[in-house]
C-alpha cells in the first residue's frame, strides 16, 4: 500500500525568549494513502506541531518526513501542490459569502471557474450550508464558519487533507455531516490526516490512529489492534447496589454517577454479569471505547513493549 | 503552477482581499481618502491658497503610501488572527503570488483617493509626456517601497496591535514631517539633510518639479543632477527593501 506521510525521527523544539519546549521527540510512523488517519492526544501533545511540519508550515529541529513521496525539507513546492489544510483555530475571511469564499479559495489554488462552482455546490449541499450559501461569512455562527473552512478544503482537488480539529464547536448533526464528507474524500482515494479530541470521531473515521503524549508517539495502529493491546478489554457499568469492595477483585473500579464503572477481562466480565442478573441489579457490558483506552493509557508510565512492538496486521 | 493558474490565483486574492471588502463596506474607502483631504483643507486655509498645489501632490503621495501600512496590517491580521496565511502556504499558491495579490488589493483601495487627487492636479501639475511619466514613476516607486516596507515590518510582528502602533508613526515620519506637503526650501538649510532621511522626500522632489514645469509653484530651479539623485535613491531604496522583504519573509517557520 502506498504511503502518504512517512515521519522519520521527527523532533521539534520551539525556542523562545526565556525557554524552550520540546513539542515532538523522535516521532516515526507511516500514514497510508487513501485513508483517514487520526491523531489524538491531550492538549499540548504535539498534534498541531506534527501537522504543521508535514504540511510544510514549520521546519523540524531534526529528523525529516516525506509527504506523498517528497521530502518536506527540500521538495516543499511539490508537496504544496497536492495538499490543503484547515489549521486549528483558523477563521474564514469575513467579507465574502460562503459561495464566494469557497470559489475564491478554489480559484486561488488554480482551479477553473466552472469546475470550482460545481465542486462548491456539491460541498455546500453535503455540509448542510445551503441555507447560508449567499450570506456573508461575518454573519455566520461559529460552527457554520468552521464548516465553511472545512468545505473549502474538502472541495479542493488536493490529494492529502490536513484537518486540525475540524469539528470543534460543531453540533452533533453537523459533526456527522463533516464525517460523511470526510468519508467521501477517502472513497475518492484521498488521504485525510485528522486531529480531534472527540474519540468517538477518531474511532468512527480513522482506519489508523496515533496517540501522542508529551511529544512522544505513545501508541499507533488500527482501532482494533489498539483495543487488542489493552489488558482489560471490557467495560462493565453496575448500579449502586454494589459496593466497591465486592468489585475490586474483578479489576479497577471507578465510582460514577449512579453506580460503578469496572474494566475487566472476558472471563471476569461474564461472571459479574451473571451475578448481577441473578441479583436483579442493572448491568451493562461493552467493549472498551477509545476514550476508555485513552483514559487508561494517558498519564500512566509506559508499559514495556506497548508501543515498540506493533503486532502485524493483515494488509 | 502554470502562468494561467498563477494569474487566476493572483486575481482571486485581489478579489477576496480587495474587491469583496470594498463592496461589503464602502466606508473603508473614506479611510484612505479622509486624511489627505483634511490635510489639503488645512494647508489651503493656513497658507491662504499659496501651498494648495503642494498639498495636492502631498495627497497623491500620502494616498499611495497608505497602501504600505494597509498591507502591513492585513498581513499580520491574516497570519495571526485568521490563520489565512497558513491556509495559503499549505496550498499551491506561491509566496510571490500571495504578496503581489495582497499588494495589488491595497492598491485597489487607493484608487478612489488617487482619482480624486489626480483630478485636482489637472492644471496644477505638468501633464506633458515627460511630466506624466515622472509622476507615474515616482508614485510607482513609492508604492513599491511602502509595500516592501510594510511587508518587512509585518514579518516582525506577532500581534495586530503592534501593527496598529506603527501605522500612524510611519505616516507622520514619512508624510507629515518631510517636505511632501510643502516646499523643501521652507526647511532651514542647516537641517535640510534630515528631510532626506525619508524616501518620500525624493519622490516629492520629483513630483514638485512638475509644479515648477506647469508654472503653478516653483521654489527652487530643478537641476538635472538633483533629478538623477532623486531617481537613483528612490529606485535603490525600493530595490533594497524588496530584497530585504524577500529574504526576511518567512513562508515557513524555522
Ligand atoms: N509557537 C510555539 N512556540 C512555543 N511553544 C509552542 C508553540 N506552539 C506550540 N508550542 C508548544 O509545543 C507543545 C505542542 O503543541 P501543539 O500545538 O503541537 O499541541 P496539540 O497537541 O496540537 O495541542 P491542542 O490539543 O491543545 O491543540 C505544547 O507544549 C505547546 O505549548
Ligand atoms: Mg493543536
Amino acid at each position: 500500500m502506498a504511503t502518504a506521510v512517512s515521519a522519520q525521527h521527527l523532533s521539534k523544539t520551539y525556542t523562545y525568549r526565556g525557554g524552550s519546549t520540546q513539542a515532538l521527540d523522535d516521532v516515526s510512523f507511516d500514514i497510508p494513502a487513501g485513508e483517514t488517519y487520526g491523531l489524538i492526544g491531550r492538549n499540548g501533545a504535539g498534534k498541531t506541531t506534527f501537522l504543521r511540519i508535514t504540511g510544510t508550515l514549520l521546519l523540524p529541529s531534526s529528523g525529516t518526513a516525506t509527504v506523498l513521496g517528497y521530502d518536506i525539507r527540500t521538495e516543499e513546492r511539490e508537496i504544496r501542490r497536492r495538499i490543503a489544510m484547515v489549521p486549528q483555530e483558523s477563521r474564514p475571511l469575513y467579507f465574502a459569502t460562503t459561495e464566494q469564499l469557497i470559489d475564491g479559495y478554489l480559484r486561488m489554488r488554480g482551479m477553473d471557474g466552472t469546475e470550482a462552482r460545481r465542486r462548491r455546490n456539491d460541498v455546500i449541499d453535503e455540509l448542510g450550508l445551503a441555507d447560508v450559501r449567499r450570506r456573508l461569512v461575518s454573519r455566520l455562527s461559529g460552527g457554520q464558519r468552521r464548516r465553511v473552512m472545512v468545505a473549502m478544503v474538502l472541495a479542493s482537488d488536493a490529494e492529502l487533507l490536513f484537518l486540525d480539529e475540524p469539528t470543534t464547536g460543531l453540533d452533533p448533526l453537523a459533526r456527522r455531516e463533516v464525517w460523511s464528507a470526510i468519508q467521501r474524500a477517502t472513497r475518492e482515494r484521498r488521504t485525510v490526516l485528522l486531529t480531534t479530541h472527540y474519540l468517538d470521531e477518531a474511532e468512527a473515521l480513522s482506519s489508523r490512529l496515533a496517540l501522542l503524549e508529551g511529544g512522544h508517539l505513545r501508541i499507533e495502529g488500527t482501532p482494533d489492534s489498539i483495543r487488542a493491546r489493552v489488558q482489560l478489554p471490557y467495560r462493565v457499568t453496575l448500579d449502586s447496589s454494589w459496593s466497591v469492595d465486592e468489585l475490586t477483585s474483578f479489576g479497577p473500579v471507578t465510582s460514577v454517577v449512579g453506580g460503578h464503572l469496572l474494566f475487566t477481562r472476558e472471563k471476569e466480565a461474564r461472571e459479574i454479569v451473571q451475578s448481577a442478573l441473578a441479583r436483579g441489579s442493572r448491568v451493562a457490558l461493552a467493549p472498551v471505547s477509545l476514550e476508555d483506552i485513552f483514559l487508561q493509557l494517558v498519564g500512566r508510565p509506559l508499559d514495556e513493549g506497548e508501543v515498540t512492538e506493533k503486532p502485524e496486521e493483515p494488509e | 503552477m502554470s502562468a494561467r493558474n498563477r494569474a487566476r490565483s493572483f486575481l482571486s486574492i485581489v478579489y477576496l482581499n480587495g474587491i469583496l471588502p470594498m463592496r461589503a463596506q464602502p466606508l473603508y474607502l473614506l479611510n484612505t481618502i479622509a486624511s489627505p483631504l483634511a490635510f489639503l483643507f488645512f494647508i489651503d486655509v493656513a497658507s491662504r491658497g499659496a501651498l494648495s498645489s503642494f498639498a495636492i501632490t502631498g495627497g497623491l503621495i500620502l494616498t499611495i503610501l497608505t497602501t504600505g501600512t494597509g498591507i502591513q496590517a492585513d498581513l499580520v491580521h491574516y497570519k495571526q488572527d485568521l490563520k489565512f496565511q497558513d491556509v495559503v502556504v499549505a496550498s499551491p499558491v506561491e509566496a510571490p503570488i500571495y504578496v503581489a495579490g495582497m499588494a495589488f488589493s491595497e492598491f485597489v483601495y487607493s484608487i478612489p483617493g488617487l482619482a480624486v487627487f489626480l483630478l485636482l492636479s489637472v492644471g496644477v501639475l505638468d501633464y506633458t509626456v515627460v511630466g506624466t511619466l515622472t509622476l507615474a514613476g515616482a508614485l510607482v516607486l513609492i508604492w513599491g517601497f511602502s509595500t516592501a516596507f510594510g511587508f518587512t515590518l509585518a514579518t516582525y510582528f506577532s500581534d495586530i496591535r503592534e501593527a496598529f502602533v506603527f501605522a500612524p508613526l510611519i505616516s507622520i515620519l514619512m508624510t507629515t514631517l518631510p517636505p511632501v506637503y510643502y516646499p523643501i526650501t521652507y526647511i532651514p538649510a542647516s537641517i535640510r539633510w534630515a528631510a532626506y532621511l525619508s524616501p518620500t522626500t525624493y519622490a516629492a522632489d520629483l513630483v514638485h518639479r512638475g509644479l515648477c514645469a506647469a508654472g503653478s509653484a516653483c521654489y527652487e530651479a530643478p537641476s538635472a543632477a538633483a533629478t538623477a539623485v532623486d531617481w537613483g535613491v528612490l529606485t535603490g531604496l525600493t530595490v533594497v527593501l524588496i530584497v530585504l522583504a524577500a529574504t526576511k519573509a518567512r513562508w515557513r517557520e524555522p
